[in-house]
């Protein structure tokens, strides 16, 4: 998986907690389906800026999983206020899933 | 570090409490089907004209076929175009005004009685969709998004337009004769418009997003739809034009081509899709939607068996009622069979455990209902809908009997699954 961020290490641990956010109907988690596109720390701020997709534009499911994400992230970052943009450009594709996620959809 | 690009809120979904109420009424309105076919299983042996077979057609049409895509699209709409609905309040004056008229339709067509019930019945099921065209235009309107997709459901939404009205025209044309022929002779035009302008289009428009985001394809092919969306199109009004003003030619075999090849060619985009999926698990209900997409063929075997039995009267209206039977009891109940339980969980699972999502575990939409029991209805559904045809198409009452019992225990699972899935109460893992 692909993400762009400032801080290497808190990005470990921020997408750590994000396995945790499943799709619902895919059943895969956001990281390894790729949604993650960005994740930076603005330490003085305390501020986590979350750039992220959906698999297409028209997921019902969208609310849901961008208020979990968020949730995840509060949670594991305690103190510190998530900013999260939904962005489809670039759209999402295959080409995002994990290893691990193609193994999982392939089962 | 990190610069906000274009970001976009996830569309607002429609409010669940506006769009169950449609599924919960198709899904009695599937029962109410089915039983009526037992009673009047006779009367599938005479003619397709038959009182109790036009009763039953209306409910299959309307309160099962139309009241549920007339829900999901509710649904579907604001997420294809990403927009909110534009007015909840019509949504349900729409709901209303055909839950009230289509009993009385499906009344007024048992007893045959063209007078008030079939007239107050077509009033009102006219105004319901007047209230769901003009919502619908509205948000597809207003909206900068307008792919292939949107044009199906308008498409397809003007087509039912043109259905009911002409329907309420028949309705009145038996008490006041102002259209040239009779009201029977204009039902073929009455039910194709429905069927292919209604049914096939919208099915096709939503069918093909859906089906490639539930598989998780990489295949996609708008230049295909668009071509199929024109082939359909030219296929209807084609035989609008021949049937009113060049009856009684082979000039049919041209909207019956048209509208073939379409269909071949959602097979094949569909096909497509399923061979360049990456979830290669499908579960039962995609299955049950592709093998719909099959089942679309089977309609067309029986039009051409009608065109070569034209000629003997009987056999032709057996054969037409077999082609009636497979295209709502087939096609448009095996798609709705496989998409309510890929669309409905999620409504419901979005309503309960949505705001819930990553606090604890939830569980998975699939889990809101049951799996086993959808599995025997799909079963239990298809051998009475294959012994209903072979007694149909063989006049025999008691295997018309047996089917309609067959299918009376698939309705009432269905219904088990649908209650199930509206009464689910949160469970905390």
């Amino acid at each position: 998986m692909n993400v762009i961020t400032n801080n290497q290490l808190k990005c470990t641990v921020a997408l750590a907690a994000l396995e945790s956010v499943i799709d619902p109907e895919i059943g895969l988690n956001v990281v390894d389906l790729g949604l993650i596109y960005q994740l930076d720390f603005d330490e003085p701020q305390k501020k986590l800026f979350v750039s992220m997709t959906l698999t297409t534009q028209f997921c019902p499911m969208g609310e849901s999983i961008t208020a979990a994400v968020k949730r995840a992230l509060e949670n594991t970052f305690d103190g510190e206020s998530v900013m999260l943009e939904l962005t489809f450009d670039p759209p999402w594709n295959h080409n995002r899933i994990s290893e691990e996620g193609k193994q999982f959809l392939s089962k | 570090m990190f610069a906000p690009g274009q970001s976009h809120t996830a569309v607002k979904n429609t409010a669940p409490e506006l769009v169950l109420p449609f599924y919960f009424y198709a899904a009695l309105s599937l029962l109410a089907g089915t039983i009526l076919l037992f009673f009047s299983a006779d009367s599938f042996t005479q003619s397709h004209l038959h009182p109790h077979v036009l009763a039953i057609t209306h409910i299959m049409a309307l309160g099962w076929g139309t009241m549920i895509i007339l829900g999901a699209s509710h649904q579907l709409v604001p997420v294809i175009i990403e927009k909110s609905l534009y007015s909840q309040k019509l949504a349900y004056t729409s709901f209303f005004l055909a839950a009230t008229g289509i009993p009385l339709l499906v009344y007024a067509f048992y007893t045959f009685n063209m007078a008030a019930p079939a007239k107050w019945g077509g009033r009102l099921v006219l105004l319901a969709v007047i209230c769901y065209v003009v919502n619908l235009s509205k948000t597809i309107f207003s909206s900068r998004q307008k792919n292939v997709h949107a044009w199906f459901i308008l498409a397809a939404s003007g087509w039912l337009l043109f259905t009911v009205s002409l329907g309420l025209a028949l309705v009145y044309n038996f008490s006041f004769s102002f259209l040239p022929a009779n009201s029977f002779k204009y039902l073929p035009l009455h039910a194709h418009a429905g069927i292919i302008g209604w049914f096939l289009l919208l099915i096709i428009g939503v069918g093909a997003r859906l089906i490639p985001m539930f598989l998780i394809s990489k295949y996609t092919n708008s230049t295909l739809l668009w071509f199929i969306f024109g082939l359909i199109n030219a296929g209807l009004i084609s035989f609008t034009i021949i049937f009113l003003f060049i009856p009684g030619t082979v000039g049919f075999l041209l909207p019956i081509f048209l509208i073939l090849i379409a269909i071949i060619l959602f097979a094949w985009f569909c096909y497509k899709s399923f061979k360049q999926r990456i979830r290669r698990q499908v579960d039962e209900q995609m299955k049950t939607s592709l093998l719909s997409v099959w089942m679309m063929l089977l309609p067309f075997i029986f039009l051409m068996s009608i065109v070569g039995w034209l000629f003997t009267d009987m056999m032709s209206s057996r054969m037409t009622l077999v082609y009636g039977f497979i295209i709502f009891f087939g096609w448009i109940t095996a798609i709705i069979f496989g998409m309510t339980f890929k669309t409905m969980p999620f409504i419901v699972w979005n309503t309960i455990y949505g705001q819930k999502a990553g606090i604890g575990k939830t569980p998975n939409p699939k889990d809101l209902f049951s799996n086993t029991v959808f599995k025997y209805m799909l079963f239990i559904y298809l051998v009475g809908f294959v012994l209903f045809i072979v007694g149909a198409v063989l006049a025999q009452t008691v295997l018309l009997c047996i089917a309609a019992a067959i299918l009376i225990l698939a309705a009432v699972l269905y219904n088990f699954n649908v209650i199930k899935l509206l009464l689910h109460k949160p469970i905390a893992k």
